[in-house]
C-alpha cells in the first residue's frame, strides 16, 4: 500500500475550527485534523467540587463517541486508554495553565471525539488550548500537539488511522511553540536515533504551524467579539 | 448549573402566565432549529441540530445482522443516547447516565413499537434483505453536547435528520444458497438506496409550569415545571408515542388538552423540519 504520498511533507490544509460551540461552558472550541474531529469545553475556573478528592486543580476527562470509530464502541467511557489519555492531556495542559494565580479553583476540561481518525490525542490538545483561550484563562503559552512517524523510509507528519496501523514508528508531541519547550513527548515501535531526531523535528515544525493557525483563528474571533461589543 | 434566586423563578412563572416568556416567545413558540447534516463522515447518515443553545448531533450506522425469529421480515433499530460531559460537568464520569437511559427510553417509545414491532414510527420492513436470515441493524446514536433544555425533541428531530440523510449500500445475494446457509452476500460501495422518513415522527414536549404549557423550555424553565408530557406526532396526525415526566399529577381533562396543543405545534415543526432538512441536504450536496 502506498503510504508516502508524492508531496512528502503532507500538512493538510484543511484544519478547521470553531470557536464558542457550547453556550453553557466558559470555553469551547472544536478542531478537526483531516477527519478526526473533536470538541472541547471548559469550565472554570470554579469552585472545588469534591473535597475528599485529590486536590487536583486542573482535571480533564477524555470520552469517544459511539459513532466515532469505523466499527461501533460499546463502551466510550471508563476503559484504560481513556484514562490513560486523559491524564496525559491534563499533565500536558498543566504545565501551561498558571493555576498559582487561581488558587484553590478547578478547571474542569472535557474532550469528547466525534470522529476518530488518527491523532485523536494531538487533536484533543490542540482542541484543549483553544477552548482554554475561548474561557480567557490564563496560559504560559499556548500547547499544541502533533504526530509524526516513519513509514516507506520517509518521515510522514500527522498519520491517519491506516498509517498509524500500518507497524511503523508514532511519535506524538506536544510543545509550547513561543517558549520552545516539549511538555508531551510519547512513542510507539522502535527507530534509530538519528531518524528519531528527524521524525522528532518534522513533529516540532507540525505543531509551530499548527500554532501559527491557531493564533490566526484567535486573533480572528478576538476581532469579530470587539467588532460585536461595537469598539 | 447556578441555582435561581426567588426572584428569578416568580419571572419566569409570571412570564409564563402572561404568555411573555424571559427570551420574548409566546408560550406555544419554539425556538430556532438549525440542522446540519452529514457531519459525521464515518456514519451512513449523521445530522446535527442546534435550538438555542441546545446542541445535539445524531449518527445511524447500517450493519448486516440475523432477523428475529418472531419478525423474520423486518430489519432491527437500536437507539441509544449519551450525555457528554461537554454539555455539563455533572455528566462526568457516570454522572450522565441516568439521564442517557432516560432519554434513550423515551425515544424507544416514541419511535419504535411495542414489543411485537407493530405500529413503529421507523418503518423496519424496508430494513430485510433475505428473509428470514439477513437483515440490516441500524445503530442510532445521540450525543448531547450542549444542553439548554428539550433534549428530548433536539434528540427526535435529529434522529429525523440524520435517517434522511441515511443512505442503506445496496446488496447483492447471490443466487442458490438453500436452506440453513446463510447466503453470499455483496454489500455495494457505491449505490445506496435513500431510507424514508416520511412516516417518521417528530417529537414535541409541553411542559407544564404553573397553570400554563410552553413548548421547547430552556433549562431554567424546566427547573420550574410541575410535569412534562412528549408526544411523537407524525405527519398524519397519528400519536406514536407518549411519555409523561415529571411529578405532580394531571388531571386527565388535561392530558387531552396537551395532546391536542402537541398535534397543532407538531404540524408546524415538521413543517419546519422537513425544509430545514432539505435545505441542508441541498446544501452538503453543493459543497
Amino acid at each position: 500500500m502506498e503510504y508516502v504520498s508524492p508531496e512528502g511533507l503532507r500538512l493538510d490544509g484543511r484544519r478547521p475550527m470553531e470557536i464558542g460551540v457550547v453556550g453553557k461552558a466558559d470555553g469551547s472550541a472544536v478542531f478537526e485534523m483531516g477527519n478526526t474531529k473533536v470538541i472541547a469545553a471548559v469550565y472554570g475556573p470554579r469552585e472545588v467540587q469534591n473535597r475528599s478528592q485529590q486536590m487536583f486543580s486542573v482535571r480533564c476527562e477524555y470520552t469517544m463517541a459511539n459513532f466515532s470509530t469505523g466499527d461501533r464502541m460499546r463502551k466510550p467511557k471508563g476503559d484504560r486508554r481513556s484514562t490513560e489519555i486523559s491524564l496525559v492531556i491534563r499533565q500536558t495542559m498543566e504545565a501551561c495553565i498558571m493555576t498559582h494565580l487561581m488558587p484553590r479553583t478547578q478547571i474542569d476540561i472535557f474532550v469528547q471525539v466525534l470522529q476518530a481518525d488518527g491523532g485523536t490525542r494531538s487533536a484533543c490538545i490542540n482542541a484543549a488550548t483553544v477552548a482554554l483561550s475561548d474561557a480567557g484563562i490564563p496560559m504560559r503559552d499556548l500547547v499544541t500537539s502533533c504526530s509524526a512517524g516513519y513509514l516507506n523510509s520517509t518521515p510522514l507528519l500527522d498519520l491517519n488511522y491506516v498509517e498509524d496501523s500500518a507497524g511503523g514508528a508514532d511519535v506524538t508531541l506536544g510543545i509550547m511553540p513561543k517558549l520552545d519547550k516539549i511538555t508531551l513527548l510519547q512513542m510507539d515501535a522502535k527507530l534509530p536515533f538519528d531518524i528519531f531526531e528527524n521524525v522528532m523535528q518534522l513533529a516540532i515544525e507540525g505543531c509551530k504551524a499548527v500554532a501559527t493557525y491557531i493564533r490566526e483563528i484567535l486573533l480572528e474571533n478576538t476581532k469579530q467579539l470587539e467588532y460585536r461589543r461595537g469598539t | 448549573m447556578v441555582g435561581l434566586s426567588i426572584g428569578e423563578k416568580h419571572f419566569i412563572q409570571g412570564g409564563i402566565a402572561q404568555d411573555i416568556r424571559s427570551d420574548g416567545r409566546k408560550r406555544l413558540t419554539p425556538r430556532p432549529i438549525n440542522v446540519k447534516t452529514g457531519v459525521i463522515s464515518q456514519a451512513n447518515g449523521s445530522a446535527r441540530v442546534r435550538m438555542g443553545a441546545t446542541d445535539v448531533i445524531a449518527s445511524v450506522k447500517a450493519e448486516l445482522g440475523r432477523p428475529t425469529a418472531l419478525q423474520p421480515d423486518k430489519g432491527k433499530v437500536f437507539i441509544n443516547v449519551d450525555c457528554s460531559p461537554t454539555a455539563a460537568p455533572m455528566f462526568e464520569g457516570r454522572g450522565g447516565e441516568e439521564l442517557s437511559a432516560e432519554l434513550s427510553v423515551a425515544l424507544r417509545h416514541c419511535l419504535l413499537g411495542g414489543k411485537s414491532g407493530s405500529g413503529a414510527g421507523i418503518e423496519v420492513s424496508s430494513l430485510v434483505v433475505v428473509e428470514g436470515k439477513i437483515c440490516w441493524d441500524l445503530y442510532i446514536d445521540g450525543l448531547v453536547v450542549s444542553s439548554d433544555g428539550n433534549l428530548l425533541d433536539a434528540l427526535g428531530a435529529a434522529i429525523k435528520a440524520a435517517l434522511s440523510n441515511t443512505g442503506i449500500p445496496r446488496v447483492n445475494v447471490a443466487a442458490g444458497a438453500s436452506g440453513d446457509e446463510q447466503p453470499e452476500v455483496d454489500v455495494s460501495d457505491e449505490e445506496f438506496l435513500q431510507f424514508d422518513t416520511s412516516k417518521v415522527p417528530a417529537i414535541v414536549t409541553l411542559t407544564k409550569v404553573g397553570k400554563h404549557y410552553i413548548v421547547d423550555a430552556t433549562s431554567e424553565e424546566e427547573s420550574q415545571m410541575s410535569s412534562a408530557v412528549s408526544i411523537s406526532v407524525n405527519r398524519q396526525g397519528h400519536i406514536c408515542g407518549l411519555t409523561k415526566r415529571g411529578g405532580a399529577g394531571l388531571d386527565p381533562s388535561i392530558i387531552l388538552d396537551m395532546v391536542s396543543v402537541a398535534k397543532t405545534v407538531s404540524e408546524q415543526l415538521i413543517n419546519t423540519l422537513d425544509s430545514q432538512i432539505a435545505a441542508a441536504e441541498a446544501g452538503e450536496d453543493e459543497s
